[in-house]
């Protein structure tokens, strides 16, 4: 039996289902995290690991034990808010011993645990200053040496990242899963940003309107998406629709425009139609490369988004992103230019029937 | 930019005027109790009187029970509201500023009605008679109180802060008394001057409850039939209120020393 369950779990506020039919299994020391959009039911699924919400069915258990009706304070579960929750009255030291306060813990024990916590988020000089001394990463940090302090068995992180700037966001996001992975904690980490996602987490569960689309490690999520919304929510994503002119050799027809797909079309005939996915980063400026898709395109705007330039393209009559890496050398085309693109055969998603 | 300071100026000392202007006049009408001379003898038969410092221990009691009451009638149901109940928020405030539409009178004569007999009768004994002046003080200081103590929990987020606590392991005890109350120290404080302030003042209910056991009615009788000593009296009840607040700010910074300064 994995560590922590959730089995079933649905939680409706009134009318509505905030989380439905979620099935999820967590391994002792795996990072998860969960990704979707605004009120996809993230936060509720998180909260009632916390015991801060109770399901309306399902079970959760953790390390084997009926966990779901428990009162938050008697589980040993540490939380990590988006707006760090420190208490204001409290010093960083008397913030991160708190929970073992509670415990009457021998003071010489809460001391020691509290300095290991402060070396560990690097805090040593900022024992003894106030949370309105601190800056916002150094608070968070604070806010999850608290949460670790008391040693819990689970670790669940609220979009903790999404108040912090830009950079910060990057360095603490890595802090907290080489921290997580030096002591080998469970953690849940709800966050909206994929790329956030995509870089710390073991495993993905992307949610959609309460429900799981799909849980996956980073790489089958990115690169296999289930489902048309996975794929259209994890990266970006060219979408468009095609005629399929043969199934056998994954041939298809796109405003007269010829594709190939290494994806099987089982089940589908000649003359239907298929919603098929490309991502920008596939495509790049035709070469003698064999066994591809070349195609004719007009470019129609270039913009550069930092360490990547974006070409918008029209093929056919369907307008595409191609992404590239933006390197000195690079020889980009005009706009208004015609050339031709190509990307590989297994670059050519199919997400269902349109 | 400089008009506008000279504005601010104009009305700072206006009024600064406004309120010292009264104060210093009743101050040196007091010292001239004897003819072509200033002194301090209306003073003297001020601190002489004993229903004086009486009246004035009586209504620090009762001010000091009512504070306490208020607060923990008003700490929890704020707290209580805010964490489960936010809807209702609108129908306390609302609740909180009846005590301004109802006047003292009102009040005072709705409580005797009540209380002299029947199933409580409360101002049949000194104790009884005591205990609704501290429930009429309560409901007169409900809206300042109400308020501070809201401002009070909106400035921290109470919320989040008990989830924080809750997941730490803490039960509703440890909530209240170590997050919750230090986090609202400054809130508390003022709740707690402004209620000194009002039961050390008010009059309307005192007289009809206690009469001139308490220092209001007691400051209006000295006022109606010894002048100099009545304006030396006013005099005497506004340092007694400053001191009050200079204790309250003292003692703030005395709390926010021991455990470090709270937040600003
Ligand atoms: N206490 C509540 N009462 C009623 N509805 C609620 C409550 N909490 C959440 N919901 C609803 O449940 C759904 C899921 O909310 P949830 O907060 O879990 O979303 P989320 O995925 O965390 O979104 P976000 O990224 O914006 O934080 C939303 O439709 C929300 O309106
Ligand atoms: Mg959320």
């Amino acid at each position: 039996m994995a560590y922590l369950t959730l089995t079933d779990i649905s939680k409706q506020f009134g009318e509505t289902f905030a989380v439905q039919d979620f099935n999820l299994d967590v391994e002792k020391g795996e990072f998860v995290s969960f990704l979707g959009p605004s009120g996809c039911g993230k936060t509720t699924t998180l909260r009632m690991v916390a015991g801060f919400e109770l399901p309306t069915g399902g079970q959760i258990t953790i390390n084997g034990a009926d966990i779901t009706n428990k009162a938050p304070n008697q589980r040993n579960v540490g939380m990590v808010f988006q707006a760090y929750a420190l208490f204001p009255n409290m010093s960083v030291s008397q913030n991160i011993g708190f929970g073992l306060r509670i415990r009457k813990e021998p003071e010489s024990a809460i001391k020691e645990r509290v300095e290991e916590m402060i070396r560990l988020i690097h805090l040593e000089k900022h024992i003894d200053k106030y949370p309105y001394q601190l800056s916002g990463g150094q608070q968070q940090r604070v806010s999850l040496a608290r949460a670790l302090a008391n040693r819990p068995q689970v670790l669940l992180l609220d979009e903790p990242l999404s108040a912090l700037d830009a950079k910060i966001r990057v360095s603490l996001r890595s802090e907290i899963r080489a921290i997580q992975k030096t002591l080998g904690i469970t953690a849940i980490f709800v966050t909206h940003d994929q790329e956030e996602a995509l870089s710390i987490s073991d495993r993905i569960v992307v949610m959609n309107e309460g429900r799981i689309e799909q849980v996956g490690t980073p790489f089958q999520i990115y690169n296999f998406p289930e489902t048309q919304f996975v794929a259209n929510f994890v990266g970006s994503l060219n979408t468009a629709t095609a005629e399929i002119a043969d199934p056998e050799q994954g041939l298809l027809h796109m405003d007269g425009v010829q594709l190939s797909t290494a994806e099987k079309l089982i089940g589908l005939q000649k003359g239907d139609k298929v919603r098929i996915a490309i991502r920008p980063e596939r495509f790049s400026f035709a070469s003698e490369q064999k066994k591809a898709n070349v195609v004719d395109c007009t470019v129609e705007n270039i913009t550069f988004l930092g360490s990547v330039v974006r070409i918008h393209l029209l093929i056919g009559n369907t307008k595409f992103h191609m992404d590239t890496f933006n390197y000195p050398s690079l020889e980009l085309p005009k706009i208004g230019d015609k050339t031709q693109v190509t990307c590989s055969l297994r670059a050519v998603m199919i997400l269902g029937q349109a | 930019m400089k008009k506008n300071l000279i504005w601010s100026w104009f009305w700072i000392i206006l009024s600064l005027l406004y309120f010292f202007v009264p104060l210093i006049l009743t101050f040196v009408f007091s010292l001239q109790t004897l003819k072509d001379q200033f002194s301090f003898i209306s003073y003297q038969r001020v601190f002489e009187d004993r229903g004086f410092i009486r009246s004035l221990i009586f209504s620090t009691e009762i001010g000091i029970v009512t504070i306490f009451l208020s607060l923990a009638l008003m700490i929890p149901t704020v707290y209580w509201v805010r964490l489960k109940a936010p809807r209702i928020r609108p129908v306390i405030e609302f609740i909180s500023l009846l005590p301004f539409v109802i006047p003292a009178i009102v009040l005072v004569f709705g409580l005797i009605r009540v209380f002299s007999g029947g199933l409580l009768p409360l101002t049949n004994t000194h104790l009884g008679t005591n205990f609704l002046l501290v429930a009429a003080y309560v409901v007169i200081g409900f809206p300042y109180l109400y308020r501070s103590i809201d401002a009070g929990m909106g400035a921290i987020d109470v919320v989040t802060l008990t989830e924080a606590a809750q997941s730490l392991g803490a039960n509703w005890f440890t909530i209240m008394f170590r997050v919750i109350i230090p986090n609202l120290r400054a809130a508390i404080f003022s709740a707690t001057f402004l209620t000194l302030a009002i039961v050390m003042g008010e009059f309307t209910v005192a007289t009809f409850l206690v009469g001139l056991k308490s220092f209001g009615p007691y400051l209006w009788q000295v006022n109606q039939n010894r002048a100099y000593e009545g304006s030396a009296l006013v005099i005497v009840s506004f340092l007694i209120t400053w001191a009050f607040m200079g204790l309250i700010v003292l003692v703030g910074r005395g709390a926010g020393a021991s455990d470090a300064a709270g937040p600003r």
